[in-house]
């Protein structure tokens, strides 16, 4: 009789623990209730949806607070983004620095208002929005580094080219998980837009060389 | 008259802002400028517009909001903004303010829930939504006080770390998540400061500064559309009106903005 009474307070006494002590969810249950929060949020068009789903290196490079990147995540994120890279059909990858220079001004373009996409001709290269350009330029971010002075200091090789264009193609080849969006690779920029942005950024007659 | 004043001020401010000539950005000049901004706030004029909303009998109910419980108990106002979001058990859901407002409007005043979000993002230089001035008054009632978000029942802890989630997670073609713009000190998009909100001091200004004037727009704004605004800006399709994943958001930030001092309507740019 007694042992009962002992056994019911003790299952009492766990059941109101279980019941005051809410706590933080682990990293399962927050990932599996996050990403249903992320997708009941929008409203939007399956084919506008797809903006939601994470590619394999966009999850490795969601690390929460001070979380580090592993080596060997890195080297996935690195492989992943070699692998997308695409060049212009012309092998062509120095385009013309006066198209840049637009496109490097233009924060515009594949934004969605009301279920619509803006209607531009072409995507901006978004480049004014974090790094500063020409010299003296005043209206320029700096969420990324300064670019004034890139070619000068570079010169204009053909392998400087190349890096170039891979670096704004998709930057994770050379910093995983940097904070750069993925521009060629996403699909933001096309390849030839790329090539006027590599010129912008080698070719002494560009401002930002001035 | 101190309406007429406070427009004025309004139009000066904004010429102000639109003449600033660009060397401002330079040094501490520009946030000088803001300064003096924020001192003669024209989002004021929302404080009573959101008064006279918030004591009316409307909607269909013809029921004022006196009844709405902001979690301190029914018509308890002062206060209750600074511990938004919270979990109440009449949705069982965590609320914030936007949200709140949204469960009143249809229960208390028989509101059609989806007529008021239709409404509740105002257009530039109209007096705005109903909810934007009712969630302006009602967080102005917690002004001077301190932001205190606890986390204790299971679905706060929860909305809290997915708002942390939601804050580091990267998608979409910009391959953005809230930290690539908001992880760092003294950044700027263009000449737009950012707020470094992994840090206290920024979670802070989130946590205690909306709603807020927006001057670009001469109109009240709340976090929602703030929120709205930036996922638009990520490239992300059109967020829904007060969603979990808003309010997760926002307890985040303002969970980690506890013991700023609620002064609202902030002034943004």
């Amino acid at each position: 009789m007694k042992k009962t009474w002992l056994k019911w307070s003790v299952y009492a006494a766990a059941g109101l623990i279980a019941a005051g002590c809410a706590s933080y969810p682990d990293r399962a249950t927050t990932q599996q209730l996050s990403e249903k929060m992320v997708f009941d949020a929008f409203d939007a068009s399956p084919e506008h949806m797809k903006r939601l789903v994470q590619d394999r290196s966009q999850q490795i490079c969601s690390k929460i607070g001070d979380e580090k990147l592993t080596q060997a995540e890195a080297a996935e994120v690195v492989k992943l983004a070699r692998a997308s890279i695409k060049y212009p059909a012309s092998g062509k990858l120095v385009g013309d620095w006066k198209t840049g220079d637009k496109l490097a001004h233009n924060g515009a373009g594949d934004r969605i208002r009301n279920g619509k996409v803006e209607n531009r001709k072409e995507n901006g290269a978004l480049c004014q929005n974090c790094h500063a350009l020409a010299p003296g330029e005043i209206n320029v971010g700096n969420v990324g580094p300064s670019l004034t002075g890139y070619g000068k200091q570079r010169g204009n090789s053909d392998a400087i080219a190349k890096y170039t264009y891979e670096k704004i193609y998709n930057a994770w080849v050379y910093f995983p998980c940097s904070n750069m969006p993925r521009l060629g690779a996403t699909g933001h920029l096309t390849p030839e837009q790329i090539t006027h942005m590599v010129a912008f950024m080698i070719d002494p007659q560009s401002p930002i060389n001035k | 008259m101190e309406k007429m004043r406070s427009v004025c001020l309004a139009f000066s401010a904004v010429a102000f802002l639109a003449v600033a000539p660009p060397v401002m950005a330079q040094g501490n000049d520009l946030s000088v400028g803001r300064k003096m901004l924020v001192e003669d706030n024209p989002g004021e004029l929302w404080i009573d517009q959101g008064k006279d909303l918030f004591y009316q009998k409307r909607g269909p109910k013809n029921a004022s909001l006196e009844q709405c419980d902001f979690g301190m108990g029914p018509g308890k106002l002062e206060g209750a903004a600074a511990r938004l979001p919270r979990y109440f058990p009449d949705t069982d859901r965590v609320e914030d303010m936007e949200s709140r407002l949204l469960t009143c409007m249809t229960s208390l005043q028989g509101f059609e829930r989806n007529a008021l979000i239709k409404e509740a993002i105002g257009r530039p230089r109209t007096k705005g939504s109903d909810i934007e001035a009712l969630a302006l008054f009602v967080t102005s009632k917690s002004n001077g006080m301190k932001v205190n978000v606890t986390l204790s029942h299971q679905k706060e802890y929860d909305a809290y770390k997915a708002g942390e989630y939601i804050f580091y997670r990267r998608s979409g073609q910009t391959d953005f998540g809230c930290v690539q713009c908001h992880g760092e000190a003294d950044k700027r998009i263009r000449l737009q400061d950012l707020l470094h909100m992994t840090n206290k001091a920024g979670a802070q200004e989130v946590a205690s500064t909306w709603p807020a004037y927006r001057g670009a727009h001469y109109i009240v704004r709340t976090m929602q559309w703030r929120l709205n605004d930036c996922v638009w800006q990520m490239r992300l399709p059109d967020l829904k009106y007060g969603t979990d994943y808003s309010i997760a958001l926002t307890t985040f930030l303002n969970h980690r903005g506890n013991d700023a001092v609620m002064n609202v309507p902030g002034f943004k740019r």
